[in-house]
């Protein structure tokens, strides 16, 4: 048999004494029984197991049992007194008053009966408590109320009765005002502007001025409008409505939190001693809450099983698939499937199916642990919340998850669910030879990148050591000029400012496709850069045929485009470095080489640093400048193969082996590997951000 | 008289006077900033002389006199679906807009003002997700689209486009803001509550008018976004009537049939204007949106 403890908690650590005292006598025993010598041991247990089986006998038992038995006749009793009470009530009130009428009513009577029970039980006491609670507080938003309605109805009375003449006489009185005051505000108006032509005061002061005034103006017209007999009843009418609605919502809240606050207080006892719901349930989330009588959590846990049952099992084990077969899809691939099956279809939806059999797990482990957790606490001697204080809870903690939700579920579906689906493939043999279907093969994509062998894997390394290159110059060069120009246009000395920082961003305002679109048509053979460049050499210079030149002006159009925002980052940081700085340095007697190198690099790359880092992996993944600019070429089959170009990028190489040649496996092999990559780099990154690191995240 | 000749004569600037190597320093300084600003324009005043040159025909040349005429873009509005384009692109970027603040906005406060299980790891893993290069998953897009919409026959693949869009701004988006929420002052919240406001309207009565600035910020970039972007439509979208400006574009001067580069020049040069326009205006705002994000990252 389980163990009784001899005092009773709340969810505060309070201690309180049992009142049922069968089981504080148990507990008693039970606690002895520890302490005694082995001899009395025996004696110890005897009388326990005296007091066990005579548990029907136990004067405390019988004394309960009568209370039970008095409280159901009093149950019904009281529905039939209260239909009395209600049918005598007067007929002219509304549900609302109705409703507070017999609460009232109910917790009258619960006082009345419960009051000569409270030492008995606690249970007993909650009622009583609650119903003087009730007593105390009810009548008084009964009350507020009435008057209310009252009121409402007063003026909505005086609303009907207003004589219109009179309303005449205001409007041409209000009129009058309103002329009135308007010359007041034109004399104000004018005395400013003469002071200010005498130049006793300042643009802005008469500027300001003039609103004051203005605003003033407003203010007068409207307090006079409200002098309006209909106008003044209309808001009148409009404020009681509110009270009527939300004002006394808010009291009957007050006065339930009290309530719970009592309950909180106020511990239970029961002769269960082992939590078994919490496992019994488990398949049927909503059962437990629902034996533990927690309704609210119960409704909301039914929802989650109804998912369970009747979308997520369902569509792992197969059922409602667009095509594929669920969880098992994901082993067979389609392979024994009809002729149109496809393999890509099966593995996405057997990924789906995943992410939804782990929701539903998540959900089980949820209700699972609630529910235990209740049973432990009313074990205890904690309540368990009722309606409204779930309520409150999930209103308050259950918020930050609530309103979460939708970016959960669409980052589920378009990011990881598509990355899955990339990382999986990159284990299948998805090519163009097996399109609709295609086996798993393991580790052989990897291998073929790691050892630079296959159609697609033997350019990898001179493809990434390119990729590397380029990232690493084409940043840099842009971080150097933008930074520099950034600095030779912060000069003080320097007119013309406004000019330079509005030329300057054009590069980063216009869509980059248009600019390296059009830098492509005048570096093409005819292009105008290209006819220039061969009249000032006199050379037959084709940039885009040639791999180097390519490269340099892939490097220099990079540059010309990410040095813009390099330099719109550098100028906000440089405008926003304290101007004593310099003057104490100029004191110190400076050079000008010296600021430069001990005040500004130090400043600007300490706050852009983050940002610089993100250019490089911008760059290392820029799909359109390559692509966009020559496709990758210019081409050069004996070296690159026939996929690639000398210009391609991993990332753009990538994109031509899934979207243009149908190698998607091998290239999510591609992608998974650079996406390690990456993610490294940024995790080293964001672990020594100071944000991280403070623990402010 | 001859004392204010001597005034004139003082040297009165706060600045030291200008030595001859800075003047020559100056000078360098003037050329470098000249120099800059010919290699942006020149690039993009050839466009817009182009967009405007009668003489080009289908490719463009250098050599060719200017005669004024709009025949360019005559071509682009009767010949091509110009139009349609725009009004595709607009509605993906407003679309994608207003689902981005509708989301981010709540996960931002969520970030911001809860202590909730999950909050760093979770933070974690959208900010390394993140950096997985947008079309890691350009294959399963596909398949996907095919699945809804034999569900949902009216998922377009624009939406698709619109749904990505927004779904890979989340992270990034939620980090700016929540860094700004974090300099609202809590007291605020506090003092709300104390009068007796919910969470959800704590959220809508305080913080998302004080958010405001960074709101706008965040609603002009994923508005922008769909306009700078060529990749995905690209890929996802198929026929030329569900084109954005950019892929839309680009078949201006990839594709022999409708090979066209004034026309294309025309059109990037209208597309370039109202953003550029706005670029300009808004540039502190753009820039220390981009700023205070990185800073609290």
């Amino acid at each position: 048999m389980g163990k009784y403890n001899e005092f009773l908690y709340d969810d505060i650590g309070n201690e309180y004494s049992r009142k049922h005292l069968y089981l504080q006598e148990l507990a008693r025993h039970q606690s002895t029984l520890k302490s005694v010598s082995a001899s009395d041991k025996e004696k110890v247990i005897k009388s326990i197991n005296v007091l066990t089986s005579n548990r029907k006998n136990h004067p405390y038992h019988v004394e309960l049992e009568a209370f039970k038995k008095a409280e159901r006749n009093f149950k019904v009793t009281l529905n039939a007194k209260l239909k009395l009470h209600m049918t005598s009530l007067d007929p002219s009130l509304d549900r609302k008053q109705r409703a507070f009428e017999s609460e009232l009513f109910k917790a009258k009577e619960k006082v009345n009966f419960y009051q000569s029970y409270t030492g008995l039980c606690y249970d007993a006491e909650l009622e009583y408590e609650k119903g003087r609670l009730i007593i105390e507080q009810l009548p008084e938003i009964m009350l507020k109320y009435k008057n209310t309605v009252d009121e409402l109805d007063q003026a909505k009375a005086h609303l009907e009765k207003i004589d219109p003449k009179k309303e005449e006489a205001f409007k041409s009185e209000y009129k009058a005002f309103k002329a009135d005051q308007q010359k007041r505000y034109r004399d104000g108006v004018q005395k400013l502007k003469d002071k200010r032509a005498a130049k006793n005061i300042s643009e802005k002061a008469l500027k300001n001025g003039k609103i004051e005034l203005k605003k003033k103006n407003k203010e007068s017209l409207t307090l006079k409008s409200y002098e309006s007999d209909k106008r003044a009843t209309k808001e009148l009418i409009g404020n009681k409505k509110y009270i009527l609605s939300k004002g006394i919502k808010r009291d009957v809240n007050v006065m339930k939190s009290n309530i719970s606050d009592v309950r909180r207080r106020m511990p239970m006892e029961v002769l269960k001693t082992k939590p078994f719901y919490a496992w019994l349930t488990a398949p049927l989330p909503g059962l437990g809450q629902l034996l533990n009588k927690q309704f609210f959590k119960a409704i909301l846990f039914a929802i989650g099983s109804l998912f369970i049952y009747g979308i997520a099992i369902p569509y792992a084990l197969g059922f409602g698939n667009y095509q594929g077969d669920g969880i098992a899809g994901l082993v067979t691939l389609a392979s024994e499937g009809k002729k149109i099956d496809k393999s890509l279809i099966f593995m996405i939806e057997g990924i789906v199916a995943i992410f939804l059999v782990a929701f539903s797990i998540a959900i089980y482990l949820i209700s699972y642990f609630d529910v235990l957790k209740v049973e432990k606490d009313i074990i205890k001697g904690i309540r368990p919340r009722n309606w409204f204080e779930s309520l409150t809870k999930v209103e308050s903690e259950g918020f930050p998850y609530l309103v979460s939700l939708p970016a959960l579920i669409v980052t589920i579906f378009i990011v990881i669910v598509p990355i899955t689906t990339a990382i999986m493939l990159s284990f299948t043999g998805m090519n163009p030879k097996n399109q609709s279907k295609f086996p798993w093969v393991g580790f052989d994509n990897y291998t073929l990148i790691a050892t630079g062998s296959g159609l697609a894997g033997s350019v990898f390394w001179s493809i990434l050591g390119w990729t590397l290159v380029w990232t690493l110059v084409a940043t840099s060069m842009a971080i150097l000029v933008g930074f520099m120009l950034a600095i030779i246009a912060h000069n003080d000395r320097i007119k013309g400012k406004t000019f330079f920082r509005t030329v300057f961003l054009l590069p980063w305002a216009v869509p980059a496709f248009i600019t390296i679109m059009f830098f492509s048509i005048m570096f093409s053979p005819n292009g105008a850069i290209t006819t220039i460049l061969n009249d000032i050499f006199n050379v037959q210079l084709t940039v885009k045929t040639d791999p180097f030149y390519s490269r340099v002006v892939l490097i220099l159009l990079q540059t010309w485009l990410g040095s813009s925002y390099v330099f719109l980052l550098s100028t906000g940081v440089l405008q926003a470095i304290p101007g004593d700085l310099y003057e104490a340095a100029q004191i110190d007697g400076a050079t000008e080489w010296q600021k430069l190198r001990k005040i500004t690099i130090p400043i600007v790359l300490f706050q852009t640093a983050p940002l610089l880092v993100g250019q490089y992996t911008f760059n290392f993944n820029n799909f359109s400048i390559i692509y966009l600019f020559n496709s990758g070429g210019p081409f050069n089959p004996s070296k690159y193969g026939n996929l690639a170009g000398s210009t391609d990028l991993l990332i753009s190489y990538i994109y031509k082996l899934t979207m243009e040649n149908q190698y998607q496996s091998i290239g999510a092999a591609i992608t998974i590997v650079i996406s390690l990559g990456l993610m490294l780099f940024a995790f080293i990154g964001f672990k020594n951000s100071k944000a991280f690191r403070e623990e402010r995240l | 008289m001859k004392l204010f000749k001597k005034k004139n004569e003082l040297y009165l600037s706060d600045k030291q006077p200008l030595s001859s190597v800075g003047m020559v320093m100056l000078i360098i300084s003037y050329v470098v900033l000249f120099a800059w600003s010919l290699a942006i324009l020149w690039p993009l005043s050839d466009m817009i002389i182009s967009a405007f040159n009668g003489r080009q025909e289908q490719y463009l040349m250098i050599n060719t006199n200017f005669s004024f005429s709009l025949k360019h873009f005559d071509y682009l509005f009767n010949e091509t679906l110009y139009f349609t384009w725009v009004k595709n692109t607009i509605f993906i970027a407003v679309v994608t807009a207003i689902l981005t603040l509708i989301i981010v906005s709540f996960t931002g406060f969520a970030y911001s003002r809860y202590r909730f299980k999950g909050r760093k790891a979770s933070l974690m893993a959208i900010m390394l997700i993140q950096t997985i290069p947008a079309f890691a998953g350009i294959t399963a897009y596909f398949t996907m689209h095919s699945i809804i919409s034999s569900i949902i026959p009216v998922f377009s693949r624009q939406m698709m486009l619109i749904l990505i869009y927004a779904g890979g701004g989340i992270a990034g988006n939620t980090f700016i803001l929540k860094g700004y929420i974090d300099s609202i002052s809590t007291e605020l919240d506090d003092a709300a509550r104390i009068d007796g406001c919910s969470s959800m309207q704590v959220y809508r009565l305080i913080i998302m008018p004080i958010a405001k600035p960074m709101l706008a910020i965040i609603a002009l970039w994923s508005f922008i976004g769909p306009f700078m972007d060529y990749l995905l439509p690209r890929v996802l979208l198929t026929s030329p009537e569900s084109y954005t400006l950019a892929a839309g574009l680009f078949t201006l001067i990839n594709d022999f049939r409708t090979l066209n580069q004034p026309a294309f020049a025309a059109g990037g040069l209208l597309t370039a204007v109202p953003i550029v326009a706005l670029f300009i205006i808004l540039q502190k705002q753009l820039v220390s949106g981009l700023s205070s994000g990185s800073v609290k990252g």
